[in-house]
């Protein structure tokens, strides 16, 4: 059984995205002059209604994720989307992929961000956590070298705070609070569930296994993630346990249409997705230390995370659809691309990335029926 | 009239310390900036003419150990107490380059009895009101070095320094890149006590600046002669971050009089 997830980044593409050539990235430094709130206010309202509409017509979850300073994602909280979707969706899942936590300041207030969503929303949040891209070291001005510490220094104190009778006090490396006595506490007990996406990192496959964490592989091709699959049940044997299909979860981008030949062409939005934001300097994406102390050096050719493999920018339409990246077409073509997808990795969540760059509402709120109609019970099924 | 120098790594508060030293009578201490020791270049061997010049490797840079613990320019000033009391060196004049500088600047303030005179050469560690600090780290390493000279063109050293890389330099550096943004991340490149920390430092001091600066501004240079009180500011036209690298000459004609004027 699988449980299919929606997912959008909440994109502002309303500007020529052509300005994006001008400037190294069109993420970080891209200018805010290119903003209009009024714009960004029907788009979130669009976004609001397609997860809305998603649950309705059979999703199982909806995925909200977190950046800053880029409009490919005007998510910048995802714990404030986490309320709005608590409080306006009935029974679906809330996935959050997730909060940064090496960026957070105030791991204590991220805790009741997370249970208050969860106790507004009775008990649906799952609470993903991120180490951010490089890109948010920046925008947050943490130190990069700290990243991996904060991270596991956030998330062991934001259990605490969920699971550790208050008032109690906390003297750790990074973070240091007198009295954590939190009074929104989570519904779901001993916390919520708590996933991890990856894209390749053997750290981040070790990490999760070890805490029984869910693992996202987000645009992994799919022989990798066989072998990142393998090796998180191998350190989930070591530690103590079997991983099942609970274990792991898979992100695509995905886009269904009444007809073939419809899908292909609202699937092009996808290449806004593919393109500018996800190039840019190195200097960008791994500033100095972000990949750990004293690593040895290994090429990196700027832009997003892609480990050897060919990065996601310089894939063409064909290419990205080949790998399984992005996934398009009829309910009937979506069905065998999905069901292979399934077979071959065996995973319990797939999170469907159905929405991208400027595509229309109504194509994303119609592909998203056929989705959750056609396609969605037959996944589960087969 | 060479000056034998010689590199070795010697052991300070259970660290491995880098030490490119040469020449001969009172010693000199010479702190190297956020872009790493670049080893005994001309202006050591200038200034090895009047001093033995002590250049070691910070902790953390070229071939120094780095503890996990130092996380911040004044770890580096505790370092160097105790690298000082190791090698028996009494009250020394220092010179100091860009975070070099810094790193001088904060050791004055916290134990002045180590040092003797001290002379920031385009240092950071001081706010500017007015213009910023390039942020380094948000620029190509090339962009960097491009942003580091009013003239490329006049560095006599140029090639030596930026040309053709080893993978072991190209290794050393990003582990240097890496270090200098441990140090400087944030608040970046400044301490916000620092005018008040200059303010009770009583050393003869002397700041100089390449007019054109564009990393670290002028008026950072201005701001440190004002916050030390009777502090001299010699400014070098023509001149990017880098004096003693791009224009040794100037830079050897500036800090020479006031760092042997004690011998005459």
């Amino acid at each position: 059984m699988v449980d299919v997830y929606y997912f959008t980044e909440m994109p502002y593409a309303a500007f020529d995205e052509t300005e994006a050539e001008r400037y190294p990235s069109m993420r970080l430094t891209f200018p805010n002059s290119y903003f209009d709130a009024d714009t960004a206010h029907g788009l979130f309202r669009d976004y609001f209604d397609q997860y809305q509409w998603a649950e309705e017509v059979g999703f199982d979850g909806l995925m909200i994720n977190e950046h800053h300073n880029t409009p490919s994602c005007m998510d910048v909280a995802v714990n404030l989307s986490a309320a709005v979707l608590g409080r306006v969706t009935k029974g679906a899942k809330i996935l959050l992929l997730g909060n940064m936590l090496p960026t957070t300041d105030n791991p204590v207030r991220l805790a009741e961000e997370v249970a208050m969503a969860d106790v507004i929303s009775g008990g649906r949040i799952i609470a993903g956590v991120v180490r951010g891209i490089g890109i948010e070291s920046w925008a947050n001005n943490t130190i990069p070298n700290h990243n991996r510490e904060r991270f596991e220094e956030c998330h062991d104190l934001m259990l605490a705070a969920w699971t550790r009778p208050g008032p109690f006090r906390w003297e750790g490396t990074h973070y240091h609070f007198r009295v954590i006595n939190p009074w929104v506490l989570p519904v779901q007990k001993p916390h919520p569930p708590i996933w991890v996406p990856g894209t390749g990192s053997p750290e981040t496959i070790v990490w999760a296994a070890k805490h029984g964490y869910t693992y996202a592989a987000f645009l992994v091709p799919m022989d990798a993630t066989v072998r990142l699959y393998d090796a998180y049940r191998e350190h989930a044997a070591e530690a103590g346990y079997e991983a099942t299909s609970d274990n792991f979860a898979y992100m695509v981008c995905c886009v269904c249409a009444d007809t073939d030949e419809e899908a292909q062409e609202i699937g092009k939005h996808y290449l806004w997705r593919m393109g500018h934001p996800l190039r840019g300097p190195v200097e960008y994406w791994a500033p100095p230390g972000y990949l750990g102390r004293r690593r040895p050096l290994r090429p990196h050719r700027g832009g997003a995370p892609s480990g050897d493999r060919k990065p996601l920018h310089t894939l063409s339409y064909e290419e990205l659809q080949d790998a399984y990246h992005l996934v398009v077409g009829s309910p009937q073509t979506v069905l065998e691309k999905l069901s292979h997808m399934r077979d071959k990795l065996g995973f319990g969540s797939l999170l469907l990335e159905a929405q991208a760059g400027a595509m229309p509402h109504k194509a994303t709120m119609r592909s998203l029926e056929l989705l959750g109609r056609d396609v969605i019970p037959a996944l589960k099924k087969g | 009239m060479a000056s034998n120098w010689q590199e070795e790594t010697i052991s300070v508060a259970g660290l491995d310390t880098q030490v490119f030293s040469g020449g001969s009578g009172e010693p000199l201490l010479v702190l190297h900036g956020a872009g790493g020791n670049p080893g005994w270049m001309p202006y050591c061997e200038a200034l090895a003419a009047h001093f033995r010049v002590i250049a070691p490797s910070h902790p953390g840079f070229g071939a120094s150990g780095r503890p996990d613990w130092m996380e911040r320019v004044h770890d580096l000033a505790y370092f160097y107490r105790w690298f000082m009391e190791q090698q028996g060196l009494g009250p020394l004049p220092v010179v100091g380059f860009s975070m070099g500088g810094w790193l001088a600047a904060e050791m004055a303030a916290m134990c002045p009895t180590l040092l003797s005179r001290m002379v920031l050469v385009g240092a950071a560690g001081m706010k500017p009101r007015d213009a910023e600090i390039a942020d380094i780290f948000l620029m190509t390493t090339e962009e960097g070095v491009a942003l580091r000279f009013y003239d490329a063109a006049q560095v006599p050293d140029y090639d030596a320094l930026f040309g053709e890389l080893t993978p072991e330099d190209i290794q050393t550096a990003a582990w240097d890149r890496e270090m200098a943004a441990l140090l400087t991340w944030k608040p970046y490149m400044h301490n916000p006590k620092m005018p008040h920390l200059m303010a009770q430092v009583k050393l003869p001091t002397l700041i100089v600046w390449g007019k054109q600066d564009a990393i670290v501004p002028v008026e950072c240079g201005d701001l440190y002669q004002q916050a030390i009180p009777g502090a001299g500011l010699t400014v070098i036209d023509h001149c990017g971050h880098s004096p003693h690298i791009e224009r040794p000459d100037a830079f050897l004609a500036a800090v020479l009089p006031f760092l042997t004027f004690q011998a005459c």
